[in-house]
């Protein structure tokens, strides 16, 4: 018999529950909650950490096209290694070496990002200034003594304008000794950074400086850093155009200011726009430090530091110019090509105020470095050319001084001399010319190229009223009316548009059938010329009725109006239009005949496109009966019950929505069929392709029902916040469209300039001072002003003393703010809400209080963030925090209504029963007048009424109590007097300054009485003291027998009989003896003993605490003059190394450093 | 700041309101210098006392003539007050350029007006509750409503009107109306006061005669006003409103002077409405100041507007050189694809309810 094993099974089989669960790909058991609770609590935690994230969505206007330099502040305490920090960052960009940085310099970082570097003093007013504008902040950190007061005081700024990004770096790094304190002082810095940052800012740390820089590699990381970093949209730059200037050139005339050096100048500032575009024409700025401006002019200059990118697009434009140029058999322009990556070439550096390679050309003016060596001194002249100039240089005399005292002169320094007497005549010829100044300038010209032979023909001279030039006019101004808008009027109508050849006829005008028109045109000849309208109607001279026919075209029209006004060019006006209404509702229509006879019944059906319910068939009254079936009776039957009219109407309202729905659902079905017909017919991806083109029209449609609400319904998005986003892509997705779709000029208009392009603002009028005392090293910063930001008026802010701050601030003490672009001082008025009744006004500002305060300034919208100083400048700096405060703006207004806390005391001198007379309150029965019905209150609580004022004492009044008062009391009346706040403001101009760090304003309160050594005043009736009250003594009461009997028996006074028996203490006396005599004597030696004892030992431990006290003196003297020796070795070291790095001209304020909190 | 000048008495208000809402002083001078009766008129005068009290720190001086003004505007408060409108303009004339400062001011409008309500040039009840506040609802200001307490008709009046306008915004909407809306009915009112009530009817009868033709529902509801409220003189007027789904509105509106037989008014009326339709596209006439204004003063962005190229007139060049002038803001035209339009393309001055106060 065979043996029978048993059935090999297969390992891989796979039948049991278990193994079944996870077949199916998910594991529904793995995933299950455990616990739901924690669940819920985690999930929570993270939608909270999400919605944290999320910022309130802001459009972001800076241009993704071309945006402008990221600007970047390196700001620090002196001494911490900002100039080395700009120079290897620039070594490293550019790769060239800049040795005195001056100015903003900006490099190219990236393919598509400009970084402009400032290094900012140490003075407030470029801290605030920096602080506004800068993108990315560079704060230096020495690691030796960490955050410093100038770097806390820039943190602080800097968080009330909308805290840039800040990227510590932290140097000097190299004199750690030991690595344990090098970790141990990073980790330090780093915590102290973020909480003063926020949680997990980055911290750079660079050691010791080599050649000059940083250390290559540190700075590479840096850079790297930079150039991927993203920046958020503030909201105060979200909303104004601003710009750190470049360059500064005076423009005024050398005559002007050799007439007078004091005279107002007019300058250009060169600089990259931010923010939002700047009005092409009458931007209103503000000048930090300087003042308001309108800029006089502004344009735009090519990019003198344009990033790769932008250059590669240029590139393309170029290229596809000449391929079209070709294309059209022109001869090709040869463009030199560029690679794609970022080569030297492109590593950019723009530095007008700084030194780069020396020479500098542009619009105004060419600036030679010519290096070490002098040049141009007379006596060491080198070559030919030098001389030349030294020798004009030399020259005192004017041409005309030399004629008359020299022989003549000479041209050439071989040539003949040429006398003065040759010239006398043709002298005096041209003075008469230059005096009728009247001539033509080809005129001139012409004179000039002759020699001056006098006058052959007839003057032209310019008359009012008719071209100069006949044929240069005609085909002038064609082209040149639409650069005519500032012209007057009155030169409008004499220039008339003179090409009229040029004006074009509608084609399919019907007034071109006029014959002798038409002739006429063929005679001048038919140039289509179509107008512009915003031109015609922004032109300021013509008469809107006047564009209105140009623009329409209806010519005959108007050259019958030119006859007329030739003729009658000075007729009288019509009063008719004067005394018509020119501000009226209802628009002009036309009578009621000539409606009648447009609306014809095919003119109604014309107009039906505009009407949702469009009848099929044209309509007779049969169909319209089947429409408005409800309506015929009505109409027929000349109406009578209005409410079944109106029931009716809604019913045929019902009616005809179903009827236009049932159109639109059978035009639908139609189009279905049709589709379907085709699609039989169809392959696979033509179908494909009519899907697609299907759900594009779909789609299409839907934006187009959806109109300005881009998708409201939130279908489409999962959050409000995701939809807000796509609102403002879409927003900012259709500007971009609509400003490219017009041309350059219109778009400069109608968009103004765009940041990021390179302008030139002229201002006029700007004082001299600006100018002379021009230092580059402090930033030059340029804000637009919004229409808001020119009125003045008053603030209510809400306010708070910074806490590091060591003195609280006091009401109408003066408080420099840095509100908007703004820096002035103002008097402000603290006050807090008295449970929402009255401002009450404050003396002294609260302690860790928000307060409201009103002020006088400029207005800003409400909502900005502010900061306050009491003194900005270097030399009043006592070293201690400078920022005093910080607020917010929360309302605006034209009048302030503050009141302050009035007590007026009184005395009673005469008191009734609940009347009293008091006396001292007023001076006249007028006030008293005034405060009839008012409440009194005496001091002890007793509440009372003015009533009368008494006619003899002048003042004296009448007042009722609801008890009686005492003689002694004191009647108090507590009102409420207004208080203005000063119209004072006055713009921090540190600009125009030459130590612009040292600007002072009006002093403090205090800083008056100290200089004038005059006392706080203080009312002794204010002071406090130790209150000290006589007891009072009342007599006891003593009522006569005689009424004491006659009182009832409630009130009888009941006092008991005095005791005449002696009582039972009073009658024994106790005394000691035996036993109990004994115990006490014993009881008491043992108490002396003890006692005895207990002094010994505390006069024996009395000495050997003084013992001890001596030791521990002597320790301490040996203490304090090991640490006296430590730290003059210490300062002896530290002292060096900063008077080494003293390079900023504002170190000297602060010869010590100042310790942070 | 020096102030803006500008000559002439046109658009005496919307340049009034325009240099509140710029907060840019202005100096009219010439107004009606060469008249019989030179100077300002009754009802300007009214009106520069109403917009003194709306607004804080607004300062006018009026010269002794009347011909030039200068006029430094404060801040737009609002509030709740009463105005007296004098008997040469009805409650219209002060109601309209109140709608261009009700959603920017510091505190919520509330102003009783009294006077006449209707008159043949200026806005009517209806044309501002159905025409003006649907525009100002598309801007973003949704609780704007016109209450009528009494009516009055000219020439005595005795009517009282209640605007209110609780909703304060910082900015307009960016306005993109881009499609001809498509009209889906025409409503109405007809109302009158102190005359027969068969008045009412006889021009609703006339105005619908005429609309037949066009096809869609027309609903024109009688309105008879009796009693105390219906002022001291008798009069009766008709307006219609056509509109669209979406919300945007036409009117035509007129009222019954001496003489003048009430079919008249009603067939009028109604031949004006549709020449309203066929000169308009997204906005009327009458809406086209407003709609501009509003989307002149609304954010740094790009609105647009269909505009009809018979929109384009003499009022609109004037309104477009004074917003111009006052807000250096240019309207930018562009062709559309129907050839009777155009497309006004405005970028907002980025104007922001400064007097609004926060938290």
């Amino acid at each position: 018999m065979e043996q029978t094993n048993k059935a090999h099974r297969q390992s891989g089989e796979r039948n049991t529950a278990k193994k079944k669960l996870h077949q199916g790909g998910h594991n529904a058991k793995a995933f299950a909650f455990n616990a739901p609770m924690k669940l819920q609590r985690a999930a929570m935690r993270t939608n909270d950490v999400n919605e944290k994230k999320l910022h309130v969505p802001m459009v972001d206007r800076t241009p993704d096209q071309d945006p402008p330099p990221v600007i970047v502040a390196v700001v620090g305490p002196p001494g911490t290694g900002k100039t080395t920090l700009i120079k290897s960052l620039i070594k490293r960009l550019a790769k060239t070496n800049l040795n005195d940085i001056n100015g903003p310099v900006t490099l190219v970082s990236g393919k598509r990002r400009r970084l402009t570097i400032i290094e900012v003093g140490n003075d407030l007013n470029s801290m605030v200034d920096a602080a506004k504008i800068a993108d990315l902040v560079l704060l230096m950190i020495d690691g030796n003594f960490g955050l410093e007061m100038e770097t806390m005081e820039f943190l602080n700024v800097a968080q009330h304008h909308g805290m840039p990004r800040m990227l510590g770096v932290c140097t000097h790094l190299d004199l750690f000794k030991s690595q344990s304190t090098l970790r141990s002082s990073k980790k330090r810095l780093k915590t102290r950074f973020w909480t003063e940052v926020y949680q997990g800012a980055k911290l750079f740390y660079l050691s010791g400086v080599i050649n000059g820089r940083y250390p290559d590699r540190e700075i590479l990381n840096l850079t790297r850093f930079i150039s991927v970093m993203k920046f958020r949209p503030l909201k105060w730059r979200n909303e104004h155009p601003y710009m750190l200037a470049d360059r500064v050139t005076d423009l005024t005339h050398p005559t002007l200011i050799e007439q007078n050096p004091n005279c107002d100048r007019k300058i250009a500032i060169y600089g990259y726009l931010h923010g939002t575009p700047m009005a092409q024409a009458n931007a209103r700025v503000h000048i930090a430090g300087v003042g308001d401006y309108t800029v006089h002019s502004a344009e735009r200059l090519p990019d003198p530091c344009p990033t790769p990118y932008y250059e590669q697009k240029l590139e393309e434009i170029e290229r596809e110019a000449a391929k079209a140029a070709a294309a059209a058999g022109e001869a090709v322009v040869k463009t030199k090509t560029r690679r794609k990556r970022l080569e030297d070439k492109q590593r950019i550096i723009y530095a007008p105020m700084s030194d780069v390679g020396g020479v500098l050309v542009d619009r105004d003016a060419v600036y030679i470095d010519m290096g070490e060596t002098e040049s141009f001194v007379p006596g060491e002249e080198r070559g030919f050319g030098e001389k030349l100039v030294t020798g004009l240089q030399e020259v005192t005399k004017s041409m005309e001084e030399m004629f008359d005292e020299g022989p003549g002169l000479r041209l050439f320094s071989e040539s003949k001399e040429l006398g003065s007497k040759t010239l006398a005549p043709e002298d005096s010829d041209d003075e008469a010319g230059l005096l009728s100044e009247l001539e033509s300038e080809e005129e001139e010209e012409d004179d000039v190229a002759r020699v001056n032979t006098g006058r052959t023909s007839m003057r032209q001279a310019r008359v009012v009223g008719k071209p100069l030039n006949e044929e240069e006019d005609n085909d002038m101004d064609s082209d040149d009316f639409n650069d005519e808008e500032e012209e007057s009027r009155a030169k409008t109508e004499v220039v008339d548009f003179g090409g009229q050849e040029e004006l074009a006829y509608a084609s399919d005008s019907d007034l071109g059938d006029d014959d002798f028109v038409g002739a006429a045109t063929r005679l001048r000849g038919s140039a289509q010329r179509k107008w512009n309208l915003s031109k015609l109607i922004y032109t300021e001279g013509l008469e809107p009725g006047e564009a209105l026919r140009k623009w329409k075209q209806e010519e005959e029209e108007e050259e019958e109006n030119i006859e007329d006004d030739e003729d009658d060019f000075f007729q009288k006006k019509e009063t008719a239009a004067s005394n018509a209404d020119l501000d009226t509702f209802v628009p002009f229509f036309d009578d009621l005949q000539t409606l009648k006879e447009k609306f014809t019944t095919e003119a109604i059906e014309a107009l039906k496109s505009r009407f949702f319910a469009v009848s099929k068939k044209p309509s007779g009254e049969a169909s319209d009966d089947e429409i408005f079936g409800d309506f015929e009776d009505l109409e027929t039957g000349e109406s009578k019950k209005e409410t079944s009219s109106s029931d009716s109407d809604a019913d045929s309202n019902a009616d005809s929505d179903d009827f236009a729905d049932f159109d639109a659902e059978e035009k639908k079905e139609e189009e279905e069929e049709e589709e379907e017909e085709v699609d039989q017919t169809l392959t696979v991806d033509e179908k494909r392709a009519l899907n697609a083109k299907k759900k594009e029209k779909l789609r299409l449609q839907f934006e187009a029902e959806q109109g300005d609400t881009f998708g409201e319904d939130e279908g489409e998005y999962d959050t409000w916040y995701e939809l807000q986003k796509a609102k403002m892509a879409k927003q900012l997705e259709i500007n971009k469209a609509e400003f490219e779709a017009m041309d350059g000029s219109t778009r400069e208009r109608i968009e103004g300039i765009l940041a990021g392009s390179y302008v030139r603002l002229v201002f006029n009028d700007v004082p001299p001072e600006f100018i002379e005392n021009f230092n580059p090293k402090y930033p030059v910063v340029i804000g637009g002003l919004l229409a808001t930001e020119e009125r003045f008026g008053y603030l209510n802010v809400r306010i708070r003393r910074h806490r590091w701050h060591k003195k609280i601030l006091k009401s109408n003490d003066p408080l420099i703010l840095s509100l908007g672009w703004r820096r002035f001082q103002t008097l402000p008025v603290y006050t807090t809400s008295d449970s929402r009744t009255r401002n009450r006004m404050l003396k002294y500002t609260p302690e860790h209080a928000y307060c409201t305060a009103t002020l006088y300034g400029p207005l800003v919208s409400p909502n900005t963030t502010f900061c306050g100083f009491q003194v900005v400048a270097n030399s009043d700096t006592t070293g201690s925090f400078r920022v005093a405060a910080t607020g917010i703006v929360e309302d605006l207004n034209s009048s302030v209504e503050i009141v302050k806390k009035l007590k007026l005391v009184g005395y009673p001198y005469k008191v009734y029963k609940n009347t009293a007379f008091i006396k001292d309150m007023f001076s006249t029965s007028l006030e008293v007048a005034k405060f009839e019905g008012a409440s009194i209150k005496t001091v002890s609580g007793v509440r009372g009424e003015i009533k009368r004022a008494l006619s003899k004492p002048e003042g004296h009044y009448r007042a009722t109590f609801e008890d009686k008062i005492l003689l002694s009391d004191i009647v108090m009346l507590r009102t409420w007097y207004p208080v203005a706040v000063k119209k004072f403001y006055n713009p921090v101009s540190s600009l125009l300054l030459s130590d612009k760090a040292d600007w002072k304003g009006m002093r403090l309160t205090g800083a008056i009485r100290a200089a004038n050594a005059i006392a706080t005043p203080s009312n002794p009736n204010s002071a406090y003291g130790k209150i000290e009250r006589a007891e009072r003594r009342f007599n006891p009461l003593r009522v006569p027998k005689a009424i004491q009997s006659d009182l009832p028996f409630k009130s009888q006074i009941s006092a008991m009989k005095p005791q005449k028996k002696q009582s039972y203490m009073a009658k024994r006396a106790v005394v000691l003896g035996g036993d109990e005599k004994k115990a006490r004597e014993l009881l008491q030696k043992v108490a002396t003993v003890r006692k005895l004892k207990d002094e010994k030992r505390k006069a024996k431990k009395g000495e050997k605490f003084q013992e001890k006290l001596k030791k521990m003196a002597k320790m301490a003297d040996i203490r304090t003059e090991k640490e006296k020796e430590r730290k003059k070795e210490f300062f002896a070291k530290e002292g060096k190394k900063r008077s080494m790095g003293s390079s900023e001209g504002n170190s000297e304020a602060f010869g010590k450093k100042r310790r942070a909190y | 700041m020096s102030a803006i000048p500008f000559q002439g008495h046109r658009n005496f208000r919307i340049r009034l309101v325009l240099a509140t809402l710029a907060g840019k002083p202005i100096k009219i001078t010439k107004i009606r210098s060469d008249d019989l009766n030179p100077g300002l008129r009754d009802h300007e005068v009214s009106f520069l006392r109403l917009l003194e009290a709306v607004t804080n720190g607004s300062i006018i001086k009026i010269s002794y003539t009347g011909t030039t003004i200068e006029y430094s505007p404060g801040i737009i408060i609002g509030g709740s007050l009463t105005h007296n409108c004098p008997p040469t303009k009805p409650v219209g004339y002060f109601i309209e350029p109140m709608l261009y400062l009700a959603p920017f001011s510091k505190t919520k409008f509330s102003i009783v007006f009294k006077g006449i309500t209707s008159s043949k040039e200026d806005a009517g009840l209806e044309a501002i509750k159905w025409g003006l506040l649907p525009v100002m609802e598309k801007f973003g200001v949704r609780e704007a409503a016109l209450h009528t307490l009494k009516r009055g008709a000219p020439p005595n009046g005795g009517g009282e009107v209640h605007l209110k306008v609780d909703h304060l915004i910082p900015q307009p909407l960016t306005m993109h109306a881009l499609e001809m809306p498509k009209i889906a009915a025409i409503r109405g009112v007809a109302y009158c006061t102190r005359v027969s009530p068969s008045i009412v009817n006889r021009m609703i009868d006339a105005a619908r005669g005429v609309l037949r033709g066009v096809g869609v529902e027309v609903n024109i509801t009688a309105d008879v006003w009796r009693g105390e409220n219906s002022g001291k003189s008798p009069g009766f007027g008709l307006t219609l409103v056509a509109e669209s789904k979406k919300g945007w509105r036409f009117i035509a509106e007129d009222i019954g002077g001496p003489g003048e037989v009430p079919e008249d008014i009603g067939v009028k009326v109604a031949y004006e409405l549709l020449e309203e339709i066929s000169k308009s596209a997204v906005v009327g006439r009458n809406q086209l100041q407003l709609a501009l204004c509003y989307m002149v003063i609304g954010k740094e962005d790009i609105g647009r507007l269909l505009l009809n190229k018979e929109q384009i007139d003499e009022n609109m060049i004037y309104l477009l050189r004074d917003i111009k002038k006052l807000f250096g803001t240019e309207v930018y035209f562009k062709d559309d694809d129907n050839e009777n339009c155009l497309v006004a393309t405005v970028k907002g001055v980025g104007f922001t309810n400064s007097s609004k106060k926060i938290a």
